[in-house]
């Protein structure tokens, strides 16, 4: 065996042992949001003097919308894994609702679609509609 | 001397060092792991170590056609390696700077930077398509220009290399006053890698902190800030091929959607996020908005 296959193989054999014993160690964690204040905490963290407006969060924990009063702009927190990811929405955003269920198709490489379940899912329909209009 | 490949040797240290991490943030809380997000990384580290030995040539055939250029001709010696690793160093500095501020380069660069967390696999997290930066190579030029053999380059490169992997830590507070000084460590390495808009473009060295301190990008790490890690707008997939390949994406729908050759150039070339109507965000106009925000809180200061 040449020493490069070597080195690939000891590669494979680490990533196996290091995924394992880090499943072993920590589980599979999912994040949720205890509520849409959590959102409203990690984007008044990123983005300096926003100001949250009418919020939402999904049944699930895992989604939330949010209104910044300053300029209307409405933004989408989502769990990804152990951690909160958030997308400013923008015009071009699709938007299909079932009942309460709102599915958001947004031009995103790596968040295509997000799925909410919201109590109040035909007002934040309206908003959205004019917002992707 | 026969120089060897300090990457390759140091492989089995970095496995025993993330298992005994792992451990210690088990234990003691100090640090955060997240199995998918790990096990991304090192696909990652896996996928760039293939990725680019198969590109290896275009990297080693632009040496060799600039070599002949060269202005001395140094041979093997020690004191010429611990030169060239200095000067080595100064390079990787401006060759980093430049991937942040570079949008060409920034596709590549930032994968590395798309993990929340921070710990010793995000070291690991390195990109695929390193061959399509293209100017990255012009950083390379001038230590061979001045003549230090390529394998001399590529050996303390690899040592620069290794060096970096221990300061993706949460685990290791500070180090005395006169160490962080001079060396990067892995309080400096965490400015680099928050999203805080006070350590954004901040801390680019390699091995000696000493650039940023010299060339006015050095940022001390806040205990009042704690970095919070990723990127400005956080990637939402796990799935190696689309982490590697997020950044160009973007950039080639940037360009096909560009109407004019200078949108196309700024596009490419000009600081990531830019857009020809100012409606993104760079990390300029977010340190500014952040600084402006600070003023409005606290007048007095």
């Amino acid at each position: 065996m040449n020493a490069q296959a070597l080195q690939l193989l000891i590669s494979v054999a680490g990533i196996t042992v290091m995924v394992a014993i880090c499943w072993a160690l920590f589980g599979r964690a999912m994040g949720s949001l205890s509520s849409a204040e959590d959102a409203v905490t990690t984007l008044a963290r990123d983005i300096p003097g926003f100001r949250a407006g009418e919020k939402t969060i999904s049944r699930d924990g895992r989604a939330a919308l949010i209104e910044d009063v300053r300029d209307g702009a409405i933004y989408l927190a989502i769990i990804r894994g152990g951690d909160v990811v958030t997308r400013k929405l923008s015009r071009g955003l699709g938007l299909k609702r079932d009942g309460d269920r709102l599915e958001l198709r947004l031009k995103d490489f790596t968040l295509r679609k997000a799925d909410l379940d919201l109590a109040d899912a035909n007002a934040w329909e309206t908003k959205l509609k004019v917002l992707a209009a | 001397m026969k120089p060897f490949d300090p990457v390759t040797l140091a492989v089995p240290g970095f496995i025993v060092l993330v298992i005994a991490e792992m451990l210690f943030v088990r234990f003691t809380g100090r640090g955060r792991f997240e199995v998918r997000d790990t096990a991304t990384s090192l696909m990652m580290g896996l996928g760039s170590t293939i990725i680019g030995a198969i590109f290896a040539f275009v990297f080693v055939g632009f040496a060799r056609l600039i070599q002949p250029y060269a202005f001395f001709h140094i041979g093997w010696s020690w004191e010429a390696a611990v030169i060239c690793f200095i000067l080595d160093d100064m390079r990787y500095y401006w060759w980093h700077r430049a991937s942040h501020r570079v949008r060409w380069l920034w596709a590549d660069h930032v994968n590395h930077h798309s993990s929340q967390h921070y710990n010793l696999s995000t070291a690991l997290r390195q990109p695929w398509f390193g061959v399509l930066a293209l100017p990255g190579l012009l950083f390379l030029t001038p230590l061979i220009l001045i003549g230090f053999p390529l394998e001399m380059i590529l050996f303390v490169h690899g040592i620069n290399l290794v060096y970096q992997f221990w300061i993706h830590t949460e685990a290791v507070d500070r180090f005395p006053r006169w160490v962080e000084a001079v060396m990067n460590t892995p309080s400096h390495h965490r400015v680099h890698h928050a999203t805080n808009a006070r350590y954004l473009d901040a801390n680019y060295a390699g091995v000696f902190i000493v650039w940023d301190r010299m060339f006015g990008s050095f940022v001390e790490e806040s205990k009042d800030d704690a970095p919070r890690y990723g990127i400005v707008g956080n990637i939402a997939s796990f799935n190696p091929l689309k982490v590697a390949t997020h950044g160009w994406v973007a950039l080639a729908s940037d360009l096909s959607k560009s109407k004019s050759p200078r949108e196309f150039a700024f596009y490419l070339l000009g600081k990531p996020g830019w857009s020809p109507d100012g409606s993104r965000d760079t990390s300029d106009s977010i340190k500014a908005r952040w600084a402006e925000f600070r003023a409005a809180q606290s007048p007095g200061e």
